[in-house]
């Protein structure tokens, strides 16, 4: 292969990872933004980080230095610091309000933010009675069979 | 090259329509029309990527990041949040895969133990203890959807579009003139070390990075001692308040 295709292969490798982690970047953040569990934002935070990694190794190798690989090694062990602190963090919280909602703590807003009015509400739970449907009587009267001939009484 | 620039914000517009489509709060068709869609708006996006000159190179990565880009959206778009753990654990399976693709073995095999396999498995025994039964009605309901939904497609369509760019500057630049900073591994095959192994690996882990590494640990052994801290001062804290309102609900009656 001669030099130049050598080195469109190598920006071309970079560049197809860099796409890949911008990708999982940009996922990461809508799914930390939009979403109201606290468990599934911390989850999409964690791969905001992944997508960083991914960037990092891609450089990385795309320059031939190991820096990039040394830098998600800590990444690793920071996020596993953050999980253990994160989880216990949310585990409280869900003690404190009963369920993982982060609209609960909605009061840890500023004070000048207008307050986070539920739109939507949980449906009552009505129990109604099941309606059986009416099946009309079709078909050919079975000869009658008394239960008293069909079932032995004693054995 | 113009076709090419219509393609990206394109592609990038139509994979924002589909996750804010399949975010939870819409309906079913909806979120079939949005899956449809992202599938599509990804699908412009990974035509634009350029292809290495390796056809099976080329075809092993697009399928693992294609696997990995799916789990993603899947992460964030499922309403029970155990499937939304379980496909996370896929996004990181991809994310080895490509590390794998990279040459970064190591680190690819860390990602698996300690990502998927305990920090993973950590979240599921988290979400056992605290989710409530069946679909809890926050998980049906997003914020702001369509603005998170595009706030991240703007993102990506900005880094996309700057990545592109520094790649043509750099091949202009390699086509000119003489080897720029950016193409600094345009130098003979040969004449390169051994790009990766993991005995390099180590080595520079406990020579160059020692400091950092003691520093990691100390970070590691503090959040330990947090975490516990967190959970016992946090149970005091609530059943003593528990106990002052006992107390003044007694003094009231």
């Amino acid at each position: 292969m001669s030099p130049e295709q050598v080195l469109h292969d190598q920006l071309a490798a970079l560049q197809s990872f860099l796409a890949v982690g911008a990708v999982l970047f940009g996922v990461g953040l809508i799914g930390f933004l939009s979403r109201r569990n606290m468990i599934v934002m911390f989850l999409s935070a964690e791969m905001m980080l992944q997508g960083v990694s991914l960037s990092l190794v891609a450089w990385g190798r795309y320059r031939h230095d190991l820096g990039g690989q040394m830098l998600v090694i800590f990444i690793i062990a920071v996020a596993a610091c953050e999980a253990a602190i994160a989880l216990a963090l949310v585990l409280m919280l869900f003690e404190r309000k009963g369920n993982l909602d982060i609209a609960k703590w909605q009061e840890l807003r500023e004070s000048n933010q207008p307050p986070f009015e539920e739109e939507w509400q949980p449906p009552e739970d009505k129990e109604e009675p099941p309606q059986w449907p009416h099946l009309p009587p079709a078909g050919v009267l079975p000869e009658s069979v008394s239960q008293k001939e069909f079932y032995r009484r004693k054995v | 090259m113009s076709a090419s620039q219509a393609i990206l914000p394109l592609g990038t517009a139509l994979a924002a329509v589909g996750i804010w489509w399949l975010l939870p709060g819409s309906g079913m068709r909806r979120r079939t029309l949005g899956g449809v869609l992202a599938v599509i708006g990804f699908g412009f996006l990974g035509a634009l990527v350029p292809a290495v000159s390796n056809w099976f190179t080329s075809g092993v990565f697009h399928a693992v990041a294609g696997a990995t880009i799916v789990a993603a959206v899947a992460t964030i778009s499922f309403r029970n949040p155990v499937y939304c753990a379980i496909w996370f654990g896929m996004t990181l399976t991809g994310t080895a895969g490509l590390f794998l693709l990279a040459g970064a073995e190591f680190l690819a095999v860390a990602t698996l133990v300690v990502y998927a396999g305990a920090i993973l498995v950590t979240f599921l025994f988290v979400l056992m203890l605290a989710a409530p039964e069946g679909h809890a009605y926050y998980d049906r309901h997003s914020w702001e959807a369509m603005i998170s939904a595009f706030t991240g497609a703007v993102l990506v369509g900005i880094l996309t579009m700057m990545i592109g760019s520094a790649m043509l500057k750099a091949e202009a630049v390699q086509a000119s003139g003489p080897a720029p900073t950016l193409a600094e591994p345009s130098v003979p095959a040969a004449a390169q070390p051994a790009p990766y192994t993991i005995s390099r690996l180590g080595a520079e882990l406990f020579t160059r990075y020692l400091v950092a590494v003691e520093v990691a640990g100390t970070l590691l052994f503090a959040a330990l001692v947090g975490a516990a801290v967190i959970v016992t001062q946090g149970r005091a804290a609530m059943k003593a308040s528990a106990v002052t309102r006992e107390g003044d609900a007694v003094h009231v009656s």
